[in-house]
């Protein structure tokens, strides 16, 4: 089973725990600029804080991009074969995330290697943002939200030990499409 | 290690190393910044002339991965108060200036116009701020950040308040982090110095990265496990309301009482049901106690801010009598925008309130607006009118010590120590924060001892040697994290072994040492800021609680009735200076400097103790 790495900016912190585990495991320094993940904190315009790591596309923009064939997808990991690298950083500008880095002090673009299949950042989070799902399960936040939020659900209210409940369900032939029912 | 010299009346700079002794000596932060105060003062300086200078350090562990590393301090001689001051930020600001490859910037004189100082790694420039004059400081922050070109430049501002030198102007850094106390933006703003920007991009040194990486696994595994980590990330500071209101120790109405009726509608969990759409971390920080707001709607809608935590919403709640947390929102947000202590400014506009119900002073006064409990338009109106100097604003802006020579009638309901207002616990339920407050080296600030919890879980029966040494203990340890650059709250809020910050340090600089090797210099530089307060006249009068601590009990709540006792007090400080090594009138005694290795500090003193 193929895993992803996902994040959820909802619940980042910006504290930059995962540049900082990253730098050390990959660079060997305590230099969370030269993480292969980096944690963007905007504000006031907008407000939002969001880790950007490899997506590890299965057709990647910074492959295609390469003039030098550095860059190979090896077991669903995006890689960066340093000896062809020309360092052109063609691959950092066509990656639509921008999750592709460089430094003054290391020669060649550096990104996410999943760790070998156990990423650091997503152990070290706090905040539990940064997660490692199986590829088929993506999406599913997002599916689950349009499920909550469809907007003809009926509900009933009972007891139970004397404490009142609600229950929200959706019966047969009562709504409309789902299209135009949802909830905003 | 690099300290950045900057002359801004010479628009130059120059970088100096700094010898291991030296550095081992003082370790880093307040220490450092304490040392380089001292070797530069001289009596008599106004602490807003060009004279004098403002020291930025973070710490030896700032950047480093492990809790909590994105402390540094800020250390002047404080216009607030008139002797040593220092205040500690949080956020990612001192890290970045570490990573740029300087551990402490020294900045004197004063630039000829506004101006802004940018350091790029190595390729440092003073630059026109005329651009930013009057902006906020949230704003002056975005601003920067889109003409540099880069969003990830870390940006250190004052705002409106700090331009006027208004003496609780604040230093803001990463949007809603402040150093707060002391009056730090007004040294700034005397200098002509609006902001401090910085891109690093260097390794931080670290001797032993393999035992640091395998201490901090452990250490962020061992806070996540604490049955409190998830609730802190959650409300952060701001489940301390309910704790102090059930503790009896929330400043309300003026610190007249110490018991909020209303304190669930400006609790964390109105907080966080209602109002908050995110959290904010310092750098490397797992319990993550920023809290960003928002109010949907009502006359405060749109606002958006970082906070508050405990102290703002208790002065600027209960304190000022507002139950209305988006009226605290909007209170914090202008407070950080224009760029002053929510500490101080809640204090005082009370205080305010309190002489108008009192007729202390007349509406004349007030510029024809009367002030009254609860009126959070007024408030804000206040807090406005502090930051431009307008009015009794301007009057407010000169910090306690100016509301006294104006309205001597005020002194006894203005809760001060030596010029700087307290924090929001009420001292009359425990002796040793009356003495934390009294003894502080800064003033009436928490920061240096907040003993009241534990005293009122344990101390009942203690004599006052035990409150005593604990007052001793907690200056000692807490002032210690600011010399590391870490925050404390790890070790406070979630029992996290201060022993491992000793192992912390020693796996950075590749020296073994302890604990108590690493108190005994926290003491060494608590004796020299000491010193240096002895050297600009403060004397044992000086060290006294706020006056309603002895002579205003409190009303309600479950301590209704406590007031403290003067000579009870006169006693406990006469063992606090025996303890310490300080003679009868609390100056550091030769030996004691001596052991301190603070050999130069002792021909100062001796004309101190003749005088007396």
């Amino acid at each position: 089973m193929r895993k992803k790495l996902t994040v959820i900016p909802e619940r980042c912190s910006g504290c930059r725990v995962c540049e900082l585990v990253c730098a050390i495991s990959h660079a060997g320094v305590n230099n969370p600029k030269k993480a292969n993940i980096r944690v963007i904190s905007l504000y006031p315009h907008p407000v939002i804080k969001m880790p950007v790591v490899c997506d590890q596309c299965k057709k990647p923009q910074c492959r295609d991009a390469c003039p030098a064939d550095a860059i190979v997808v090896t077991d669903g990991v995006v890689t960066i074969l340093e000896d062809r690298c020309i360092s052109c950083h063609a691959c950092v500008s066509a990656c639509p995330i921008g999750a592709i880095f460089v430094h003054e002090d290391i020669e060649t673009p550096f990104k996410c290697d999943l760790c070998g299949g156990n990423p650091k950042c997503v152990a070290a989070c706090p905040k539990k943002a940064i997660l490692y799902v199986p590829e088929h399960t993506l999406g599913q936040a997002h599916r689950l939200v349009s499920a909550l939020q469809y907007a003809n659900m009926q509900e009933v209210e009972y007891f139970e030990h004397g404490e009142k409940k609600k229950l929200r369900y959706a019966e047969i032939e009562t709504g409309g499409t789902r299209g135009d029912s949802r909830e905003h | 290690m690099k300290v950045l010299h900057v002359d801004m009346s010479e628009c130059k700079t120059h970088v100096e190393e700094v010898d291991e002794e030296f550095a081992l000596k003082y370790i880093g932060g307040r220490g450092w910044g304490a040392r380089l105060v001292w070797e530069h003062m001289k009596e008599g300086t106004d602490p807003l002339s060009p004279e004098n200078i403002i020291v930025i350090a973070p710490g030896p562990l700032s950047g480093l991965y492990l809790p909590s590393s994105g402390k540094t301090s800020i250390c002047s001689i404080s216009p607030t108060t008139g002797i040593y001051g220092d205040s500690n930020i949080g956020g990612m600001f001192g890290v970045e200036l570490r990573q740029a490859g300087f551990d402490a910037v020294v900045i004197k004189g004063k630039a000829p116009d506004l101006s802004y100082l940018w350091i790029d790694d190595d390729d440092i420039q003073l630059k026109s701020a005329g651009k930013y004059a009057g902006m906020g400081s949230i704003e002056t922050e975005h601003q920067l950040r889109e003409d540099i070109g880069d969003e990830t430049v870390k940006v250190a501002s004052i705002g409106p308040a700090g331009e006027k030198m208004v003496k609780m102007a604040c230093i803001t850094a990463d949007w809603g982090r402040n150093a707060g106390r002391t009056g730090m933006g007004a040294i700034l703003g005397s200098k002509n110095l609006k902001a401090i920007a910085i891109r690093g991009t260097r390794d931080l040194p670290v001797a032993d990265l393999k035992r640091l990486t395998r201490l901090s696994d452990k250490a962020y595994k061992k806070l996540s496990q604490h049955n409190l980590f998830e609730f802190w990330q959650r409300q952060g500071l701001m489940s301390v309301i309910d704790y102090a209101n059930t503790a009896g120790i929330i400043p309300t109405h003026n610190f007249k009482d110490t018991h909020f009726e209303e304190a669930d509608k400006i609790n964390g969990d109105v907080m966080e049901l209602e109002y908050k759409i995110g959290d904010t971390a310092c750098f490397g920080c797992p319990m993550a106690c920023g809290n960003v707001n928002l109010v949907k709607d009502g006359k405060y809608a749109g606002t958006v801010i970082e906070g508050p935590e405990y102290e703002t919403a208790a002065m600027f709640g209960s304190n000022v009598g507002v139950s209305d947390f988006s009226a605290i929102l909007r209170a914090n947000y202008l407070c950080d925008e224009y760029g002053i202590d929510t500490i101080t400014a809640g204090s005082l506009i009370s205080v305010m309130i309190e002489a108008y119900e009192k007729d202390l002073v007349t509406l004349e006064d007030l510029d024809g607006m009367a002030l009254n409990w609860g009126d959070d338009e007024s408030v804000m109106e206040m807090i406005r009118k502090i930051a431009f100097r307008e009015g009794v604003g301007d009057t407010l802006a000169e910090g306690a010590y100016g509301v006294i020579e104006r309205w001597p009638q005020l002194a006894p309901i203005i809760s001060h120590v030596k010029g700087l207002d307290q924090s929001a616990y009420d001292a009359r339920v425990a002796m040793t924060m009356a003495l934390g407050y009294a003894t502080s080296d800064i003033g009436a600030h928490h920061a240096r001892a907040w003993p009241i919890a534990k005293e009122l879980e344990m101390g009942g029966n203690w004599d006052l040697n035990e409150k005593a040494d604990l007052v001793i203990y907690h200056q000692t340890v807490r002032p210690l994290f600011d010399m590391l650059g870490v925050c404390r709250l790890p070790w406070i809020e979630l029992g996290f072994d201060e022993n491992t910050y000793a192992e912390f340090f020693s796996a950075a600089v590749g020296i073994e040492f302890t604990l108590e090797e690493l108190l005994k210099l926290s003491n060494d530089v608590y004796n020299l800021t000491r010193a240096i307060n002895i050297r600009l006249g403060l004397t044992r009068d000086d060290d006294r609680p706020p006056e309603r601590v002895f002579n205003d009990p409190i009303k309600t709540g479950p301590h209704a009735g406590k007031v403290l006792n003067r000579d009870e007090f006169r006693e406990i400080l006469d063992i606090y200076y025996q303890r310490r090594g300080w003679d009868v009138d609390g100056i550091p005694t030769d030996e004691t400097l001596k052991a301190s290795g603070l050999e130069d500090a002792i021909e100062y003193m001796e004309p101190k103790r003749k005088a007396e």
